[in-house]
C-alpha cells in the first residue's frame, strides 16, 4: 500500500539515494503541478517529501509547500540559505560528497545523508565516525555500489569494523548513534527497505509518477501513471518482498534493497545483484558482532542475529 | 519403441546446453515463426564462434555441467554448414588438447526444415559426427498441413510484400523425399510440430500421418504466443479425441509416442512441494553472430516482437551473472498469476520464459503469460479422456501391467 509521496521539486533536485541525476537544467515543477501533486496526497492520505534543488525556490512555491504537513530533503547547499538561522530548515540534509561533509557545520536534531563513492568512503573513515558524533542520524549512501570487488569488499569489512567501534564508543558514552550502515539491524526485526512502488512513489515535475526519482532522473526509467489519470504500477507485485526470491529469504534487514541498482544490474527490479548482497551481508555481520560486544557491556537488545557463512543468500538457494 | 527409450540417459540430466545461431536466415518463411526478425545479413564469423568456444572451454569451473549438448540453430543452421564443420572440428580438438571432462560427453544437435538434408556437405558432416550427433527434421504433419505455414520465403517478401494465398509454394514435398534418409540415419528420431490455430482441423491427421512416415515419436505443441480465437479451444478438444480415438483403436499407443498425451498432467501443483521453473533459460547459452550471449536464443532481439534483447554477456567481456540472478531464482508460483497458483489443472502447463518476457506489461520474466491456458484446459480434458480409454481397454485385455512395464517414453525437449 502506497504511503508515501516524494515531491521532486525541479528536474536537478538533489539525489538522497543511489542514483546520481543526470539532469543538468533547472525546471521547476510547475506550480499548478505541485498543487496538483498536493491535492492528490492529501486524497490518497500520503506523507509528502518534498525533494529540493541546489537553488532558492521562489517564495510562491514555499507558500505552497508549506500549506501541507511534509518532511524536507535539501541539499546541504540549500538548507543553508532557507530560513533564519544558519543551520536550519530541513528534516534532511544531503551531502553529495564526504568532503562537503566534513567540512560543514551540522546540527545534532538532523538526520544527514552522505552520497559517496567507495575510494572516498574507504579513505573517509575517521570523517564519518566524527560526523556520526555529531548528529541525530547519519545515513551513508554508496554511489557505485554496483562496482565493488572483491577487494573492495574486504575494504568495506575493515571500515565496518572501525566505525562499529566508533559506534560502541558512543554508545558506552551514553549516546544512542544511528548510523544505517550498522545499527538499524540492531533494532529491526523485519526487512525495512525503501519500498519503491510498494509504500512509495515519486511525482516528478513533468506531472507523472515513477517509482523513484531514479526512473526520472536516470536514463532508462519509466513512469507508473500520472497526475490526470492516476497511479498504474504494472506488475507491482514484483516491489514487495514475497515476489522477491532472494531478498524474502534474506536476514540482511537493514539493506537498502534498492530496485533501481536491481534494474540497473540485473534487469529485474525484484531481484539485487552479488554485489548489493554482500555488502548488506558485511553490514549484517558486523552488526551481529556490535550486537554481541553491546550486549556484554549491558545494553538491553531483545534482537539476535545469528551465524551465518554466507555472504550472498544467491549461493545457498537450493536450501530454500 | 526401444530406442525412443534409449535416447533418454543419465547424463542428459546434467547437460549444458550452448547454442550458436549461426545465421538468422532461412530458406523459409514459416507464418508461425516466432522470429520476427529474420535476415540473410547476421552471419555468425569463425572469429566469433572461435572465441565462444575458447571462452567456454576455458571456463569449466562456471560450465561445470556433466556433458554439453552444442546446439545449432538459425534461421536454418544448415545454411551455415562450412562454418558448422568448422566449429565442430575445433570443439572437438580443443575438448582433447584440454582434456575437458566434455571430451566424449557431448552432442551436436540440429533442428533443421531439413530441406538440405541430403546435400553432399551435410551428408558428409553427418557422417564425420555421427556418434555424437542428433538432428531433428520438422515436418508438420500432412502436406495441406505442413504447407499451410512452411511455405517458401520470396523475393518478394524480403521486400516486406506479403504474397496472396495462391502465390504461396508449400515445402512439404523439398523436406518429406528427405525423411527415409534421415530416419535411416536416425532411427529413434523425432519430430516437432507447432500448432496455431489454423492448424487445428488437421492435428489429428497429421499425427497419424507422421507416424506413417515411420516417426515414432511426435513431440507437438501449441504456440504460446497470443493467437487463439474463439471457439479454439473446442475445435482442438475434439481433434485430440479424435486423435485418441485412432491411437487408441489402431495400437499405435504400443509403439508411437505423442506428447499431446501424457499421463501426469493436469493436476492441483502446491507452491511448497512443486514450484519450479518449467523453462530452462538462463541455465542455457545461446551466442549470435555478433558474440553476444542470451540466456537462450528466444532473448536474442531477432526473437522478440516489443522488447528489447536481454543480453548477458559477451564473447570479450564473458558472462554477466548478474543478469542470469533472475533466471536462476525464477519459480513457478512467483511469476503466476493468483488464477494459474489456484488452478486445478496446473501440472502440465507450460511456458516459455521468452514469450513471458515478450508479452509482458513491463520488462520482466516474472510475468507469466496465460494466453495457452484455454487450450491447456482443453487438452487435459483430451488427455483426461485418452488415458481413461487406454486403461479401460488394456483391463479388459488383461494388458495393462505390460503396458505400464514397457510404456512409450518421450523424449520431448522441455527447455
Amino acid at each position: 500500500m502506497i504511503k508515501y509521496i516524494v515531491i521532486l521539486l525541479d528536474d536537478t533536485s538533489t539525489s538522497f539515494c543511489h542514483y546520481a541525476n543526470s539532469k543538468t537544467v533547472q525546471r521547476p515543477m510547475p506550480l499548478q503541478t505541485l498543487k496538483d501533486g498536493i491535492r492528490y496526497a492529501m486524497k490518497e492520505n500520503l506523507n509528502i517529501q518534498f525533494v529540493y534543488p541546489e537553488y532558492t525556490l521562489p517564495k510562491e512555491y514555499l507558500e505552497v509547500i508549506d500549506s501541507i504537513d511534509h518532511t524536507d530533503i535539501k541539499p546541504f547547499g540549500v538548507s543553508n540559505k532557507i530560513g533564519s538561522t544558519t543551520l536550519c530548515g530541513s528534516d534532511i540534509v544531503v551531502f553529495n560528497t564526504l568532503e562537503e561533509a566534513v567540512d560543514s557545520q551540522v546540527r545534532s536534531d538532523t538526520t544527514y545523508v552522505v552520497r559517496t563513492d567507495k575510494a572516498c568512503l574507504f579513505a573517509g573513515c575517521d570523517a564519518l565516525g566524527t560526523i556520526l558524533g555529531k548528529v541525530a542520524r547519519l545515513n551513508v549512501v554508496i554511489t557505485d555500489v554496483q562496482t565493488f570487488t572483491e577487494d573492495d569488499f574486504e575494504s568495506y569489512k575493515s571500515l565496518l569494523g572501525r566505525l562499529s567501534e566508533k559506534v560502541e564508543r558512543l554508545y558506552v558514552s551514553g549516546r544512542s548513534p544511528q548510523l544505517n550502515l550498522l545499527t538499524d539491524r540492531l533494532l529491526l526485526d523485519q526487512m525495512n527497505n525503501c519500498g519503491a512502488g510498494e509504500t512509495t512513489i515519486t511525482l516528478a515535475p513533468d506531472g507523472r509518477f515513477y517509482v523513484c526519482p531514479a526512473f526520472y532522473q536516470s536514463a532508462g526509467g519509466y513512469a507508473v501513471g500520472d497526475l490526470e489519470h492516476g497511479l498504474d504500477i504494472k506488475n507491482q507485485q514484483l516491489y514487495r518482498l514475497d515476489h522477491a526470491p532472494v531478498c524474502r529469504n534474506c536476514d540482511a534487514w537493514q539493506c537498502r534493497r534498492c530496485v533501481w541498482i536491481n534494474r540497473l544490474t540485473t534487469l529485474e527490479v525484484n531481484t539485487p545483484s552479488h554485489e548489493q548482497c554482500v555488502v548488506a551481508h558485511l553490514e549484517r555481520n558486523q552488526a551481529m558482532k556490535l550486537l554481541k560486544r553491546l550486549k556484554t557491556k549491558g545494553f538491553g537488545f531483545d534482537q539476535e542475529i545469528k551465524e551465518i557463512d554466507y555472504l550472498d543468500p544467491f549461493t545457498i538457494r537450493r536450501e530454500w | 519403441m526401444s530406442m525412443i527409450k534409449e535416447v533418454s540417459s543419465d547424463w542428459e540430466r546434467s547437460y549444458k546446453s550452448i547454442t550458436f545461431i549461426v545465421t538468422k536466415d532461412c530458406q523459409l518463411a514459416c507464418k508461425y515463426c516466432y522470429l520476427v526478425g529474420k535476415n540473410a545479413k547476421e552471419r555468425m564469423s569463425w572469429d566469433v564462434a572461435k572465441k565462444t568456444i575458447d571462452y567456454i572451454l576455458n571456463n569449466h569451473s562456471f560450465f561445470n555441467e556433466e556433458a554439453v549438448v552444442w546446439d545449432f540453430i538459425g534461421g536454418e543452421p544448415f545454411l551455415e554448414i562450412d562454418l558448422i564443420d568448422k566449429i565442430c572440428d575445433y570443439i572437438k580438438t580443443e575438448m582433447f588438447r584440454l582434456c575437458h571432462p566434455w571430451f566424449d560427453n557431448y552432442r551436436f544437435n540440429f533442428s533443421t526444415n531439413g530441406i538440405n538434408y541430403n546435400s553432399e556437405k551435410i551428408q558428409s558432416f553427418i557422417k564425420k559426427n555421427i556418434t555424437h550427433l542428433s538432428i531433428g527434421i520438422t515436418i508438420d504433419g500432412t502436406k495441406r498441413k505442413h504447407d499451410l505455414n512452411r511455405i517458401w520465403k520470396t523475393e518478394d517478401m524480403e521486400r516486406g510484400v506479403v504474397p496472396n494465398q495462391s502465390e504461396e509454394k508449400g515445402s512439404y514435398d523439398d523436406v518429406v523425399k528427405n525423411i527415409p534418409l534421415w530416419l535411416e540415419q536416425f532411427p529413434g528420431a523425432g519430430t516437432k510440430v507447432t500448432i496455431s490455430s489454423a492448424d487445428i482441423p488437421y492435428i489429428k491427421e497429421s499425427v497419424l500421418h507422421l507416424y506413417s512416415l515411420g516417426i515414432h515419436e511426435v513431440n507437438i505443441n501449441c504456440v504460446f504466443e497470443d493467437v487463439w480465437k474463439e471457439g479454439d479451444d473446442e475445435l482442438f478438444e475434439n481433434q485430440l479425441m479424435d486423435l485418441a480415438d485412432a491411437i487408441i483403436d489402431s495400437g499405435y499407443y504400443q509403439d508411437y509416442a505423442c506428447s499431446f498425451f501424457t499421463e501426469h498432467m493436469g493436476k492441483p501443483m502446491d507452491c511448497q512441494m512443486d514450484n519450479q521453473n518449467w523453462c530452462g533459460a538462463g541455465r542455457m547459452l545461446a551466442v549470435d553472430a555478433e558474440g553476444n550471449f542470451y540466456p537462450c536464443t528466444r532473448f536474442a532481439q531477432y526473437s522478440l516482437r516489443s522488447k528489447k534483447a536481454w543480453i548477458i554477456g559477451n564473447v570479450r567481456d564473458g558472462i554477466d551473472k548478474n543478469k542470469l540472478r533472475p533466471f536462476l531464482t525464477l519459480d513457478r508460483c512467483t511469476q503466476s498469476t493468483q488464477e494459474c497458483i489456484d488452478c486445478e489443472v496446473a501440472s502440465g502447463c507450460a511456458w516459455c520464459q521468452g514469450e513471458n518476457y515478450d508479452a509482458a506489461d513491463t520488462p520482466t520474466i516474472y510475468q507469466r503469460s496465460t494466453a495457452i491456458c484455454k487450450m491447456h484446459k482443453a487438452r487435459v480434458r483430451a488427455n483426461n479422456y485418452y488415458w481413461n480409454k487406454l486403461y479401460r481397454k488394456l483391463e479388459k485385455e488383461g494388458e495393462r501391467e505390460a503396458f505400464e512395464n514397457n510404456k512409450p517414453k518421450s523424449n520431448a525437449p522441455k527447455c
